[in-house]
């Protein structure tokens, strides 16, 4: 740990990057506290979310932070758990992230659930086991404590053999609990677009992607776009190992898109056409999640570090989009075939567009991220120690 | 133990909505276009004019299906959703957290939020209400001008539920679900 003190918690270099910086980590702070006051005043009335579509950006924005959690805990082990040395310097850097991720993660979704102590309570006096919900959160909670426990043992009370034991436990637990976010949406029989296997392999994999996106954007505004040579070295090692994971995400798109459309099967065939027609994907999630970051990765042969960094802000707005996307898609067919009044047209795809407090929330998480990772990154030392 | 079902002349609908009405006078449902636990589907006639096929305008009255494989109560964390022991879809609002995923898996749109108790809300079969009163009857069932629906124990061979699907044809909404749904359309 750093000495820490006020006077030093609020002093930074004022260059135009750290103010910047600075400028929309504040607004979106004071985003998530308009957005949460909105949200006591008038409950989920504040959102836009209806019978027909009831899970929204917030749903959306829970799973972002999680899967970020889960991509910087999962690359993180391949350096402290798999022992690969170029990347033992991000460990704690990434665990870090993943702590601060999965708690702006749990600061989102506390204000989506409408009753969460009564989540707490009945959780435990009357689990459903046959819930994805119940199991991914659980296991979420559990994943929590591991990598607070390996944080604590790598930067506190530096034990190389718990923190090693803990970092094991967290990446076996956060796997399970994120290919259980998967299967909330996988499991939904009466979603076609949804069911199946995909969702909890494709969360695993797309979570890998956001954690390596992650780690260049720590990294390139850590050292500015100067990379020592070590970094330099690592980071090589990640793009390349990202532009593996961007080939295979392409490759599973592709093959979930042809397989949905094959046959038009009912419900699911038009569904994914429509989702595929929206500027969300084609734009959001293909041009900027996989495309401009993998062509950049392809023809610098992954030595364009930089550029790759830059693309990481197109990649991190495309996992935006993927997330958005899977939860507006899955609820995209109406349930209700009929009309059910005399002045409305037969049910059709269901549209849906954020309030302002899910906005609020949901982006104002980010700022919350922001915020607890400058407080990390100078209260705790995030960079390799010598004894390592 | 009763099972309970019903059994829906749905031809036989005129689209008149008391049955809407009663549910939500009965079952003290509140007023708000998400608001309801019944409602009666309207399919519009086919062809272009002069040609329209007027039998093929159909009223659609429905509900809850109070399946026998609920996914609304597979995927309840807390098990506030839970099966009475009549077989009826019911929820437990003390236990709700209001995460809505039993709304999303739920195929047959059935379900919404109450703004009183600030829980998910559903048809109970009026268990809660005229059952519990000593009626044998929905409210539903009572107020139809037109006898639509037949309410009754499915495992009572003498009752007139029983009685009426072993002698008509029937279908039964989305059955490729796997859901086992007690609402029976007879044909």
């Amino acid at each position: 740990m750093n000495t820490f003190s006020l006077k030093k918690l609020f002093y930074f270099e004022k260059t135009p990057l750290n103010l910047l910086m600075a400028f929309v980590t504040v607004a979106l702070l004071a985003g998530f506290m308009a957005g949460a006051v909105l949200y006591i005043l008038h409950g989920h009335h504040a959102y836009n979310v209806t019978r027909q579509h009831p899970w929204g950006l917030l749903i959306s924005m829970y799973v972002f932070f999680v899967v970020s959690s889960t991509g910087l805990c999962i690359i993180s082990s391949i350096g402290h758990v798999f022992g690969i040395k170029e990347f033992q310097q991000i460990g704690k850097r990434a665990i870090a992230g993943a702590i601060i991720t999965i708690s702006s993660g749990f600061a989102v979704i506390g204000l989506e659930i409408g009753h969460p102590v009564t989540m707490l309570i009945y959780n435990v006096l009357t689990p459903g086991l046959t819930s994805a919900i119940w199991w991914m959160g659980t296991l979420y909670g559990m994943y929590l404590a591991f990598i607070c426990l390996e944080f604590f043992f790598l930067t506190i009370k530096e034990n190389h053999t718990l923190s090693k034991f803990f970092g094991i436990g967290g990446l076996l637990v956060g796997l399970a609990a994120h290919s259980n976010l998967g299967a909330v949406f996988g499991f939904l029989v009466s979603r076609p677009s949804a069911n199946g296997v995909f969702y909890p392999v494709y969360f695993i994999l797309s979570a890998m992607i956001t954690g390596c996106y992650l780690i260049f954007l720590m990294y390139g505004f850590k050292y500015k776009m100067n990379f020592p040579a070590k970094v330099e070295v690592m980071l090589v090692k990640l793009s390349k190992i990202l532009g593996m994971l961007l080939a295979v995400l392409i490759f599973f798109e592709a093959w979930k898109i042809l397989t949905a459309v094959y046959g038009d099967l009912p419900e699911r065939g038009a569904t994914i056409m429509h989702s595929i027609k929206h500027p969300n994907f084609w734009f959001g999630e293909l041009i900027l999640g996989m495309l401009i970051p993998f062509t950049i990765i392809l023809m610098s042969n992954a030595k364009a570090i930089k550029a790759t960094v830059y693309a990481s802000i197109t990649g991190m707005v495309g996992i935006f989009f993927m997330r958005y996307d899977l939860v507006h898609d899955t609820l995209l067919y109406p349930m209700r075939t009929l009309k059910i009044s005399e002045y409305e047209l037969p049910p059709t795809f269901l549209e849906y567009f954020p309030s302002f407090a899910e906005f609020a929330i949901g982006f104002g998480g980010i700022g919350l991220s922001l915020f607890l990772y400058y407080v990390a990154d100078k209260v705790f030392n995030l960079d390799e120690s010598d004894s390592h | 133990m009763a099972r309970y079902g019903m059994a829906l002349n749905y031809k036989n609908c005129i689209n008149c909505r008391a049955c809407e009405t009663a549910c939500k006078e009965e079952n003290g449902v509140l007023l708000g276009k998400d608001n309801y636990r019944i409602w009666v589907g309207v399919k519009e006639a086919e062809g272009l004019f002069p040609n329209i096929s007027i039998a093929s305008q159909t009223y659609h009255p429905s509900q809850c299906q109070h399946c026998s494989n609920a996914p609304c109560q597979l995927v309840c964390p807390t098990n506030a959703t839970y099966y009475s022991k009549d077989g009826v879809v019911k929820v437990d609002p003390t236990k709700c957290i209001l995460c809505t995923y039993c709304i999303n898996a739920c195929p047959y749109d059935a379900r919404y939020v109450d703004n009183r108790t600030v829980t998910v809300d559903k048809c109970t079969f009026c268990t809660d209400t005229r059952l519990a009163n000593g009626e044998t009857t929905t409210a539903c069932q009572a107020t139809c001008p037109t006898k639509v629906r037949v309410f009754g124990d499915l495992d009572d061979p003498t009752s007139e539920i029983s009685q009426l699907l072993a002698k008509k044809e029937y279908r039964r909404v989305k059955e490729h679900l796997g859901t086992e749904p007690k609402l029976f359309y007879i044909l």
